[in-house]
């Protein structure tokens, strides 16, 4: 079980290292097989750990009779860092943790990205970089795993700073771009804030409980330590998981090719944040209020990137806000206590919006790079298999019955109802609000893009791919492959009835008493959230489709959902002016007269000084030995005046 | 131990290095400035076999011999420049030497 997690771990490092190691020896096709092998084995080594755990189970749940069984393996290759303060030893190892949740996260990584990286051999075809690609694809997998696997929080940073870097190298992929390059250094920075919390939050821990493993979490600290420790990790997960106020750099990050922003920006790096809260869930409980901070987190910005989706013109940005919006339900899922519900969410989420995001990028490929939906109107009758595989992407992720959004989500919306507080209705209503407006975005995008005559555009534009074909078999198989699972992959659990994916994760990450509906809830909010999602896919139909509705003119609103509620404005005012203006300042007063005039200053005092002294080499004898005698007599006079 | 004191030694090698520095530095002749210089040694010599005497130790006198050794290399050395520049048919002039003026 610990070998299926390291073979998991190295595989897609070991490509990351062939591909550089080979070079330009080996076509730029193979840098795609080789990629795409290597995440092949960590996905069977996924598979190997996760059977692993599900065989360890049984004779300990007999053995513990009502008692939630241990389950899992750490393992530790080596320890990595040592120090000692007096008589406390501070040690991290190398050590890798294998249990449900973890291996629910190595399935989805893996998976996932095997199913993207095959779907990038037929996108990046022909692209001049291929081999850098998927060097920093395969990177990227490692990263994540890493992240999932890291037996302690420390490991868990270095994952997580590393899918930062592999994320702002694949935005900047295409460097020749200026947009790409400032996209991927807002991303970068962004993040970093998020790391720097996290940072503090372990400087707090290490000094007060002198360790970093996930057992400390359980200790009891102070409550404002605690409270300190779990902002930290909240602000870390904010960061990484694009939530508000750190969530400006999500849309800017499509910058990159489409199968990055799907397996990147959808379903796996973006969702860290929710693995986070998951994980140490712990120390979350202990602070209360913060976790609830996180729901409240979730639940507004469900609601503002709905908005915000509601007004763009570009396909992707379209699905990264719907992306934003969906990670705010996961958000909500684990902020109230329901950390299965929003694991589940997680992993449909990463389903059916890789499949949106690989399915516009076919869309994009087959049209000459044109991401603008109002000139992309009428694609469907020109793809039809892309068309009915967005489809399914679309119902899943609007939560419409049986497709794989409606199980997830709704156990999310269900059990902020359980809470049954004044903010739990609160996130109950946002819930379902949110599902309104994924209905109306989702379908708005669907209308706009899909059905009906291809516009003169798309007619002009159009290329398959020179078989017949939509695209290359490497993208359309994934795209099946997705398609099945967003449909289908949710039957895996529906809470009123069946919940396996619940009890498989209970060892790792209870749901709270608090926060588990009951069947009437979950009945009651699956009505509410489907009739919401109903009705805005039949507002969209109306405005979009049929155009029996006009769009309400609403100009400040329109400008403010254009203008993503001015937060790029305000960190523009807030941040980057004052840091610009005393830049400036301190330029004209302190760098221009001080620091550069200094070495200028300093040359001339020298060949000033430099003059006078050669004035004094007259060259002629009787003068040195004038001032030698002078010198002479001058410490004999010393020696005399001192005595 | 009889005779005068040491004071007169000094006295006395004291002005002869008087002599031997205005020597070095008012006379333009090479030759009779490395005679000036020869002077100064001297005085040097006198000064510390006076010394060696006045404390009974025979250091002095070694260092006296040493110098001596010095004189005359250096004499050789100053010979051998001055013979050099009667063979370029120069000035015998210290003061016309002022090649390494700054």
């Amino acid at each position: 079980m610990t070998g299926g997690a390291w073979l998991c771990l190295a595989a897609p490092l070991g490509g990351t290292i062939a591909i550089l190691l080979c070079g330009t020896r080996i076509p730029r096709a193979a840098a795609g097989w080789i990629s795409t092998s290597s995440v092949a084995v960590a996905f069977a080594g996924a598979i190997w750990a996760f059977f692993g755990v599900h065989s360890q189970s049984r004779p300990q749940i007999i053995g513990f009779g009502n008692a939630l069984p241990q389950r899992g393996e750490l393992t530790t290759a080596w320890t990595w860092l040592q120090s000692a303060t007096g008589h406390h030893v501070f040690s991290v190892g190398l050590q890798l943790l294998v249990d449900p949740l973890s291996a629910v996260m190595m399935l989805i990584v893996s998976g996932v990205g095997m199913l993207i990286v095959l779907y990038s051999v037929g996108y990046m075809d022909g692209d001049d970089e291929e081999r850098r690609y998927f060097a920093y694809i395969s990177f990227f997998v490692f990263s994540m795993l890493l992240l999932v696997e890291g037996g302690n929080l420390l490991l868990l940073l270095v994952g997580w700073g590393l899918v930062g870097l592999s994320s702002y190298l694949l935005i900047g992929f295409w460097h020749e771009r200026p947009s790409a390059v400032q996209a991927a250094k807002k991303a970068f920075v962004m993040n970093a804030v998020g790391d720097a919390t996290m940072a503090l939050a372990f400087f707090i821990l290490i000094a007060h409980t002198h360790s970093l493993s996930f057992g400390v979490l359980s200790v009891h600290l102070s409550s404002t330590e605690t409270s300190l420790v779990a902002l930290g990790l909240l602000g870390g997960a904010v960061a990484k998981s694009a939530q508000i106020p750190l969530q400006t750099w999500l849309p800017d990050a499509m910058e990159g090719p489409t199968p990055v922003s799907a397996l990147i920006h959808a379903a796996t790096m973006v969702t860290a944040g929710v693995y986070l809260i998951a994980r140490t869930h712990a120390i979350f409980e202990q602070a209360r209020t913060v976790e609830l901070i996180a729901a409240g987190t979730g639940a507004l910005t469900l609601l503002v990137a709905g908005l915000i989706a509601l007004v763009q013109t570009d396909i992707k940005r379209v699905i990264a806000y719907s992306t934003m919006s969906q990670i705010g339900y996961m958000f909500l899922g684990v902020g109230v206590g329901a950390y299965s519900a929003g694991m589940f969410h997680l992993l449909t989420h990463a389903f059916f919006k890789a499949l949106l995001f690989m399915a516009a990028g076919l869309v994009i490929h087959a049209v000459a790079n044109e991401q603008d939906i109002r000139k992309l109107r009428g694609v469907g009758k020109l793809m039809p298999f892309t068309k009915w595989c967005f489809l399914a992407g679309a119902l899943a992720l609007v939560g419409i019955p049986p497709f794989s959004g409606f199980f997830s989500k709704d156990s999310i919306v269900a059990s902020a109802a359980a809470l049954g507080t004044w903010y739990g209705w609160i996130f109950w209503v946002c819930g379902v609000l949110g599902a309104l407006l994924t209905g109306l975005y989702t379908f708005r995008l669907w209308f706009l893009v899909f059905p009906g005559e291809p516009s003169p555009f798309v007619r002009e534009h159009y290329h398959d791919d020179h078989h017949g074909r939509e695209g290359a078999w490497t993208m359309l198989v994934p795209v099946g492959i997705l398609a099945l699972l967003a449909t289908f992959g949710g039957w895996l659990q529906w809470a009123p009835k069946w919940h396996p994916f619940t009890s498989w994760l209970a060892p790792a990450a209870p749901t709270l008493a608090a926060a588990a509906p009951t069947s009437t809830q979950e009945y009651f909010t699956s009505a509410a959230t489907v009739i919401a999602g109903l009705a805005g896919i039949a507002i969209a139909w109306a405005v979009y489709s049929e155009q029996r509705l006009a769009i309400p003119a609403a100009p400040f609103l329109r400008r403010t959902f254009e203008h993503k509620f001015w937060f790029d404005e305000l960190y523009d005012a807030v941040f980057y002016r004052p840091a610009a203006a005393l830049a400036g300042v301190l330029f004209r007063e302190f760098e221009e007269p001080v620091v550069l005039q200094t070495g200028p200053d300093l040359g001339e005092t020298t060949l000033a000084a430099g003059d006078l002294m050669r004035r004094i080499q007259t060259g002629l004898l009787r003068t040195y030995v004038l001032f030698l005698a002078g010198g002479a007599a001058a410490v004999v006079l010393a020696f005399l005046i001192v005595r | 131990m009889s005779g005068p004191g040491v004071a007169w030694y000094i006295a006395i090698a004291g002005f002869l290095f008087g002599i031997g520095a205005l020597g070095v530095l008012i006379r333009r002749n090479p030759l009779i400035v490395l005679l000036s210089l020869e002077l100064m040694l001297n005085s040097a010599n006198l000064a510390l076999i006076a010394f060696a005497r006045h404390f009974h130790n025979g250091a002095g006198q070694v260092f006296a011999l040493a110098v001596m050794a010095v004189a005359a290399s250096e004499v050789c050395v100053g010979l051998g420049l001055v013979v050099a520049l009667n063979r370029k048919r120069l000035r015998l002039d210290v003061d016309s030497l002022s090649e390494l003026r700054g």
